[in-house]
């Protein structure tokens, strides 16, 4: 199945504004992820930390509706679907 | 009342916000935290709108480094403090302005009394633990406050309104790491510049505010993107989730 990967920020410039990959059906976001971050070192290095764990301040949404953290793991996407993510900027 | 001077200083935008517009720029006192690349653009702005008190808080100095954008402060002006050199470009901008600077780190300890007495908040720090702070304080009073923040090319925006929207803690519950950011100045700007006017709109009730909306900037293609918020229920500083659980806690 095709899901859409819109990047924003810093992220944009790793993976590209729009990226479209093809998913087994039914997968979840940690798949997802790891598809991102098979691409480059630098691509998974913006989307886990040393551990292998999903940076914990970097904002996703899926079909434009924020995703808490609490169910990264436990969401199912489908075909068509449009998964936003968004590494959130500090300075001023 | 508006005096005949500020009627004739503030006439091309009393053809726009009325003078019962202008009159509640003259009657807010807006708390700026931060004169750094975000709030000089917004302080200066919001001086020649005609705001009427601006409390401007920051502890640092004006360092070399902060000249490619922090617009208040020059040349000369290395090695004093942030506030006094942004409260004598402001006062000659705009004599009428009553300011206060503070010299002070934003806190979870004085980020309450620091914002009291305020209409409304500009968040143009440059670091979560200290925004944190400061959205709870807003929080607390109920005041609405403004967040902006940048890096590189980058930036976002919105604004908090106490009880209505996402607040700060909710849209980004985990602070993002590192502490010093490459900046270019105009992207500081641009988003300094919107928080001055998601100010303008607010005190003048005359626009739509980014209430629930997160407005990244995108200085590559220079592109604009929304994205939808919602509160939290669980949030640590406005939900039911408490304090202790929350990773980004409120102190600095």
């Amino acid at each position: 199945m095709k899901i859409t990967v819109r990047a924003f920020a810093q992220f944009r410039e790793v993976v590209g504004e729009v990226t479209v990959l093809d998913l087994p059906q039914r997968s979840g976001l940690p798949v997802l992820f790891a598809a991102l971050a098979s691409r480059s070192d630098e691509s998974r290095g913006m989307l886990f930390d040393d551990q292998g764990a999903i940076r914990e301040h970097v904002i996703f949404m899926v079909n434009r509706k924020r995703v808490p953290r609490s169910s990264l793991d436990s969401i199912i996407l489908y075909e068509g679907d449009e998964v936003a993510i968004y590494p959130p900027v500090a300075g001023g | 009342m508006l005096t005949e001077r500020e009627i004739e200083r503030y006439s091309r935008q009393i053809a726009f916000i009325g003078e019962e517009g202008q009159e509640r720029l003259k009657a807010a006192h807006v708390v700026l935290a931060g004169a750094g690349g975000l709030g000089c653009p917004a302080a200066l702005y919001l001086a020649v709108a005609g705001l009427g008190r601006l409390t401007i808080i920051d502890s640092d100095q004006v360092e070399m480094t902060n000249l490619n954008r922090q617009i208040l402060h020059w040349e000369q002006d290395i090695g004093r403090n942030k506030t006094v050199s942004a409260r004598d470009k402001l006062q000659a901008v705009n004599p009428d302005m009553v300011i206060d600077d503070v010299c002070e780190v934003v806190t979870g300890q004085n980020a309450k009394a620091l914002t009291r007495q305020a209409t409304l908040i500009i968040d143009a720090l440059d670091n979560f633990p200290a925004r944190y702070a400061l959205n709870l304080a807003a929080l607390v009073h109920g005041i609405p406050c403004i967040h902006g923040a940048v890096s590189g090319y980058d930036g976002h925006l919105t604004t908090v309104i106490p009880g209505e929207t996402a607040c700060l803690q909710c849209i980004f519950p985990n602070p993002p790491g590192g502490s010093e950011f490459p900046i270019i100045g105009t992207t500081a700007g641009i988003i300094g510049l919107m928080q001055a006017h998601e100010a303008i709109k607010f005190l003048t009730g005359r626009g739509t505010l980014m209430k629930n909306r997160l407005l990244i900037w995108d200085g590559r293609d220079s592109s604009v993107t929304f994205l939808d918020l919602e509160p939290d229920p669980e949030c640590t500083a406005c939900g039911n989730g408490t304090q202790d659980t929350g990773r980004g806690g409120g102190e600095s």
